[in-house]
């Protein structure tokens, strides 16, 4: 059976056709874009929440999407065990839905941050089990918010489940001096308890073409085909 | 009506004679505020329109030239490429961050009315010495007000130019450009069809800002005039561009609507003016229909400036579909008025005209003025002495001097890779997207050389149409087309004047000698506060294709030991000016020495030869010599531990300014090839060494390769902070 997947566009979403076009290139199965008003979801395997400003960011940076008609439909969707991955603006609904734990607060440069940055894989799941331990990736972050934040007691938690799929480092690979953004712990990427739900910062739908920074954004799609 | 309200309005008394006549009556205090806005050089271009005219503005590639919201050109299969520069510059000074926000929000309405989805931005940004609290001030505004706006709504931007120099101490520069893309069948005009239609409102609710933003915009600053201004300034939303653009794109698509048109300057009333005028028609508006935000009386409706509002024509039929489709967007829509066959611009409201002109009057019977203006002195010939100067020390002034280092401290706050289409990010000599879906690449530089235009306004415009060719030839884009923003102080002054008429003669020159048309610009004068004007700063924006994207070259140095060479005129040290001011050679650069003029046939025979090689895979990577000569040149192509060792006669030379100047690394094994089609070409170059891991080294005088690139890459960002 092909693989199926589903983008979902809020009001400002900026990503959602990049996102299409990755799953359309990768996955090579059918891939539906759902407006946030439809209150259902087709039948998918995957289903991404793009990046952008959805809502314009107003009170909170994915507070308002959070709330939006079809997030019900997501939410069974993830507790049916099917894949979620939320990039950028994404993972921050994610984290308002409380899908994931912690927050994304505002970059400690106090700065939107539109660059390629380093990323490598913290523990192992789905979403980079294709990814070897040692291989660093070279994926664009473009956000005002990607500062991951929470409490020491679920900072131990996602630790000690496992939870941290990528962290920053630098482009030889060594955590020092890697965190562009004032992370916790450098944490770029974090799952759910299921390791199901993938909130991450930086873009690899734009790295994945022969013109792009690097081809490593495959790899997340390459991993939960695989 | 007395003369203080009608100087207040920025018209002369002489002017407003001219409309009493006309008129045979007295005029409504709404009707002086349309001719304050209609009138003024933002929208008329009263100064400037007997040069502009000079311009060559078609050719066969030219879909639309100047007079729409934007030019198009067509880069074949169906596939057209709308691009426009615009001026933000007054409000930008007065409130930085909304000034320069709303200034892109401006210019990507401009591209979108077309019906042409933006692809990418540009930005020329301008600022006065940073050692002052208010350039700090103005520069983190004006970079956070461009980064927010574009970000949000999600296009990329890819390049631009940041420059400082006192001369723009009280009157900064933000010039945005936006490119996009649109199917040439699929194009829409400002210019309504049927009598009888509906003008409709679409957008934002008007509100109270930036009333008087056109009128502001043509006006002379005194320093206590900032925070009286300030309610001037539009307030943008780019979330609400972007439902905005997403909503008029889908209705243009759903070929509901007839025409369309952004209200950017002077708002509702320039933008209907235009409509009637484009068509040849009249138009009836109902102010009381138009959405508010607060209650204005119609004088403050006329005039509003706030953002994200466009004005569409649209057959009755249609109307209810459109507001299903619009109510998707949340988007504020309604019917406010309906075209005429009167030719008149008429404005009711309370059931009682306010507005009752004839369009000619406004639009065709406006001023245009043959400004006096005088011709650069000539100037003394003189060597200058640079005997005292060492190596070190001139390199050690580049590396601390803003205009010469890497801006990624501008550039890493905005997104550049957003949409995935993003082939050549800022950094590089021309930044470069692709079209979506198709293999064709659309690559574009802004710039200006402002102190080479000072010394001389048309070789320097010429020198500054050449640059941006250069940067686009260096990554193998052809250059097509231009839009240019012309930003000057008070044309009163006759030696102003003298700068806009001879830059514009330059600039008319070049774009027939290489065949690229100005197809849109914008002129923004009286940029000078007091009696202190900015150095004259005629920016262009050049666009151009490949059809292939993986024929562009890479700026960047790519192996070991491919060899190095130069192309190209060196103007030695005497006349290369920003060398002579940057090292502090001489403090009056401008009295001294001609400004030579560039070989333009050397300058197209090379760039055909560089297209040619680069066909032809025979080219590693290249970069273009301009300000900072080789040495600059050569320091941007470094990249992860590859530097240089070269070897010249003199070393002071690297950093002497060029024409046709260029620098390209080739492969070992096409050298005999590349330097047999020079010869067979007829163009002289010079061998200058080869690329080196981890070195740096001049003249066998070896330099820390990574101190070097660390502080070309990192001390932007030390001396702002």
């Amino acid at each position: 059976m092909s693989f199926k997947s589903a983008v979902i566009t809020f009001p400002g979403s900026n990503c959602d056709r990049d996102a299409l076009t990755y799953l359309k290139d990768l996955t090579h199965g059918e891939v539906f874009n759902i407006w946030h008003e439809e209150s259902s979801l087709p039948n998918v395997d995957l289903v991404i929440l793009p990046g952008g400003f959805s809502f314009g960011d107003y009170l909170r940076s994915g507070a308002m999407a959070s709330k939006s008609n079809i997030i019900h439909d997501v939410i069974d969707h993830a507790n049916n065990g099917r894949y979620l991955l939320g990039i950028c603006n994404g993972f921050q609904i994610l984290t308002e839905i409380g899908l994931l734990k912690g927050a994304l607060i505002q970059n400690k440069s106090i700065k939107f941050l539109g660059k390629d940055c380093y990323i490598k894989k913290k523990f192992d799941n789905k979403f980079n089990c294709n990814i070897k331990d040692t291989e660093v990736l070279q994926i664009p972050v473009a956000h005002n918010e990607g500062n991951f934040y929470c409490d020491q007691e679920t900072l131990s938690y996602l630790q000690n489940e496992e939870l941290i799929a990528f962290e920053y480092c630098r482009g030889e690979g060594s955590i020092d001096d890697g965190n562009i953004n004032g992370s916790l712990d450098n944490i770029a990427g974090i799952t759910n308890k299921n390791r199901n739900i993938l909130g991450m910062m930086p873009h690899p739908e734009r790295a994945y073409q022969d013109f792009h920074v690097s081809k490593d954004g495959k790899k997340i799609i390459e991993s939960i085909l695989s | 009506m007395n003369d203080e309200i009608i100087l207040q309005h920025g018209l002369t008394l002489v002017e407003f004679k001219i409309i009493k006549e006309y008129l045979k009556r007295d005029l409504t205090l709404e009707e002086l505020g349309i001719f304050s806005a209609m009138w003024n050089e933002h929208c008329c271009y009263k100064t400037s329109k007997k040069w502009l005219k000079k311009l060559p503005t078609s050719n066969e590639i030219v879909i639309q030239g100047p007079g729409e919201n934007a030019g198009i050109i067509d880069v074949k299969d169906n596939d057209g490429i709308a691009f426009k520069i615009e001026s933000h510059n007054h409000p930008s000074y007065i409130e930085p961050f909304n000034g320069a926000a709303t200034g892109v929000g401006g210019i990507l309405r401009d591209i979108f009315t077309m019906g042409a989805r933006p692809i990418a931005t540009l930005d020329s940004i301008r600022f006065g010495e940073i050692s002052t609290d208010k350039t700090n001030y103005l520069l983190n505004g004006v970079v956070h007000g461009i980064g927010h706006y574009g970000n949000c709504i999600g296009i990329p931007n890819i390049g631009g130019e940041c420059e400082f120099d006192q001369t723009y101490d009280y009157n900064n520069l933000v010039n945005a450009m936006a490119i996009g893309h649109v199917k040439n069948d699929s194009i829409f005009y400002s210019k309504p069809k049927t009598i009888g239609g509906l003008i409709v409102y679409i957008g934002s609710k008007t509100g109270k800002d930036g009333i008087h933003g056109a009128s502001m915009a043509s006006d002379v600053f005194s320093e206590d005039d900032e925070d009286e201004k300030r309610p001037s300034v539009q307030v943008g939303d780019p979330f609400m561009e972007k439902l905005l653009m997403e909503g008029c794109l889908e209705l243009m698509s759903s070929g509901l609507i007839e025409s369309m048109q952004d209200m950017g300057a002077a708002g509702i009333t320039s933008s209907s003016v235009e409509m009637a005028s484009k068509g040849n028609v009249g138009v009836h508006i109902n102010l009381d229909k138009v959405p508010l935000r607060q209650p204005l009386t119609p004088y403050e409706i006329l005039l509003s400036e706030s953002q994200e509002r466009m004005l569409a024509v649209i057959e009755r039929d249609n109307n209810e579909k459109i507001r299903e489709i619009l109510k998707k967007w949340q988007i504020d829509y309604e019917v406010i008025g309906e075209i005429t066959n009167t030719k008149r611009v008429v404005f009711s409201s309370n059931e009682k005209i306010v507005v009752d002109l004839p369009v000619d009057i406004i639009v065709d019977d406006a001023p245009e003025y043959d400004r006096e203006f005088s011709l650069p002195k000539k100037r003394k010939q003189r060597n200058f002495d640079t005997s005292k100067l060492n190596i070190e020390k001139m390199i050690s002034n580049y590396m601390n001097n803003l205009n010469y280092l890497d801006k990624s401290w501008v550039y890493n706050q905005y997104d550049s890779t957003v949409m995935g289409d993003t082939i050549k990010e800022p950094g590089q000599s021309a930044g470069v997207v692709k079209i979506h879906n198709s293999e064709k690449a659309i690559g574009a530089s802004t710039d200006c050389n402002p102190l080479y235009i000072r010394i001389n306004p048309e070789i320097g415009m010429i020198y500054t149409v050449l640059e941006a060719y250069r940067n686009l030839i260096a990554s193998n884009i052809k250059p097509m087309a231009i839009t240019n923003n012309l930003n000057f102080a008070s044309p009163l002054d006759p030696n102003i004047m003298g700068e806009i008429v001879l830059s514009i003669s330059g600039l008319s020159d070049i774009a027939k000698n290489l065949d690229t048309p100005i197809v849109s610009g914008n002129v923004s004068l009286y940029n000078q506060t007091n009696d202190r004007p900015i150095n004259p700063t005629p920016v262009i924006g050049m666009v151009g294709c490949n059809s292939n994207w993986k024929k562009l070259l890479q700026n960047k140095f790519i192996k070991e030991n491919d060899e190095l060479i130069i192309l190209g005129k060196s103007l030695d040290s005497d006349f290369s000016p920003y060398f002579l001011q940057d090292q502090k050679i001489t403090s009056s650069i401008c009295e001294f020495n001609e400004l030579l003029a560039p070989d333009i046939d050397l300058e197209i025979k090379t760039a055909k030869f560089i297209q040619k090689a680069a066909e032809k895979d025979l080219i590693q990577s290249s970069n273009d010599i301009s300000r900072g000569g080789i040495f600059m040149s050569l320091i941007k192509m470094t990249q992860k531990n590859l530097g240089f060792s070269i070897e010249v006669n003199d070393e002071k030379d690297i950093f002497c300014e060029y024409s046709a100047g260029y620098i390209l690394a080739i492969d070992q094994k096409n050298k005999e090839e590349v330097f047999s089609i020079l010869n067979k070409d007829q163009i002289d170059f010079l061998s200058l060494g080869q690329v080196k891991l981890n070195t740096f080294e001049i003249n066998s005088k070896k330099f820390n390769y990574s101190d070097m690139v660390n502080k070309y890459y990192k001390n932007f960002a030390k001396i702002i902070n």
